[in-house]
């Protein structure tokens, strides 16, 4: 980081190649690329292993390499997260909530690499996301539920006299679904960002003390990888949650 | 904030969003997802058929050894009735034997009770001529008469 450079430049969006449709500007940005290396690491990191097994004829076809197995880990970690969370109705919306889990995960640790960009560190992003959650699982809810589907904000067991007062206040936290599950991966992937440029700032700026801040930005970088897991764990689960709700309403 | 502040910027990263999500997704969902399924529950088969043929072999283990040990007790019962017999057998042998001896014992202590009682006889006998003819050897000579006159 150049001196006097804001910690907050790594965030800026950079455009490659310029592209306008229709009067709206979809240019290719640095934020547009680590996507496409996103993308591009998911699908073949998870299909190219199994392109190889073949119809297994022996036993030993049956042994997964050992990326087969990084991608079965994969697999039955999000399989074991939708069961425990949805049940057994879970299995349709199991690609989904696969996709938004590798996505933003692997989207947070490719941010770690020094230089890369960090696309969920973007609220429009987040936001994007989250939103598309909100409403595909309010829509299931309709689809599944029809006009009960309101009877979702009303808690059963409650006198009625409670019911004005409680009410709104699950209708607000039902709406700001989508604002907390976005600006909780933002801010995390903001903050934690910041604060390694922060200190690597201080790692200059010190002179041969810089050590001491180097020592710290590589237990913050672990840290931060541990954010980076955890913040897609919390995403995927959220959507399991939520779509456990639309699915059983209480 | 760059987060904020390039607004110019939104629609090109919701577009690039859209896109890049929706190729992921069409593709895990109809492509990798289903592969990795497969190959799971291939494998999944496989264990299960092992499990069920382990439980075939466990059984016939089981029988073979119920099978081995009955006749196992089989022989041994066997084994103690050829024994029994064996000794029942070897006793009334030796008691026979030890009858027949008996008897043969006895038998020869009579024939020699028997001859020793004969001998007895002949031997009082005998002394009784000798004395007979010694005494009339004598009598003859003190009476000067004939052996042939004197009677006793």
């Amino acid at each position: 980081m150049a001196k006097g450079e804001s910690p907050l430049k790594q965030f800026e969006i950079q455009p490659i190649v310029d592209i306008n449709f229709l009067g709206f500007d979809i240019s290719f940005t640095n934020s547009a690329l680590w996507m496409t290396i996103t993308t591009a690491f998911i699908l073949i990191f998870f299909t190219a292993p199994f392109f190889k097994a073949k119809k297994t004829n022996s036993v030993s076809d049956l042994y997964p390499t050992r990326m087969q197995v990084a991608a079965e880990l994969g697999f039955n970690f999000i399989n074991s997260l939708l069961a425990d969370t949805v049940g057994k109705e879970g299995k349709k919306y199991f690609p989904l909530v696969f996709t938004l889990f590798m996505f933003i995960l692997f989207g947070n640790l490719f941010g770690m690499i020094p230089y890369s960009f960090t696309f969920t560190s973007h609220i429009i992003v987040t936001l994007a996301l989250a939103m598309g959650v909100f409403i595909f699982v309010t829509v299931l809810g309709f689809v599944k539920h029809g006009v009960k589907f309101f009877s979702f904000f009303v808690i059963p067991g409650l006198p009625v006299y409670m019911l004005p007062l409680l009410i709104p206040i699950e209708i607000i936290s039902y709406l700001s679904r989508p604002i907390s599950l976005s600006v909780r991966l933002f801010a995390n992937m903001l903050a934690g960002h910041t604060l390694l440029k922060v200190f690597a700032g201080f790692v200059s700026a010190l002179g041969f003390f810089g050590i001491l801040p180097l020592v710290f930005i590589i237990a913050l970088t672990g840290l931060e990888i541990l954010i980076a897991f955890l913040q897609a764990y919390v995403f995927a689960i959220l959507t399991c949650l939520y779509i456990n709700d639309a699915l059983h309403l209480h | 904030m760059p987060q904020l502040e390039q607004v110019e910027f939104f629609i090109s990263q919701l577009f690039w969003l859209g896109v890049f999500f929706v190729i992921l997704f069409t593709v895990l969902t109809y492509i990798t997802l289903p592969k990795i399924r497969a190959f799971l529950n291939q494998r999944d088969d496989f264990v299960k058929s092992h499990i069920s043929k382990q439980d075939e072999l466990i059984k016939k283990a089981e029988s073979i050894i119920e099978n081995y040990e009955a006749k196992l007790t089989e022989a041994k019962n066997q084994a103690s009735q050829i024994i029994n017999d064996a000794k029942d057998k070897a006793l009334k042998e030796s008691e026979d034997l030890i009858k027949a001896t008996e008897v043969k014992i006895q038998h020869e202590i009579k024939q020699t009770e028997e001859r020793v009682a004969k001998e007895k006889d002949t031997a009082i006998s005998e002394l009784n001529d000798q004395l007979k003819d010694s005494a009339t050897n004598f009598l003859s000579k003190v009476t000067n008469i004939e052996k042939g006159n004197i009677n006793l």
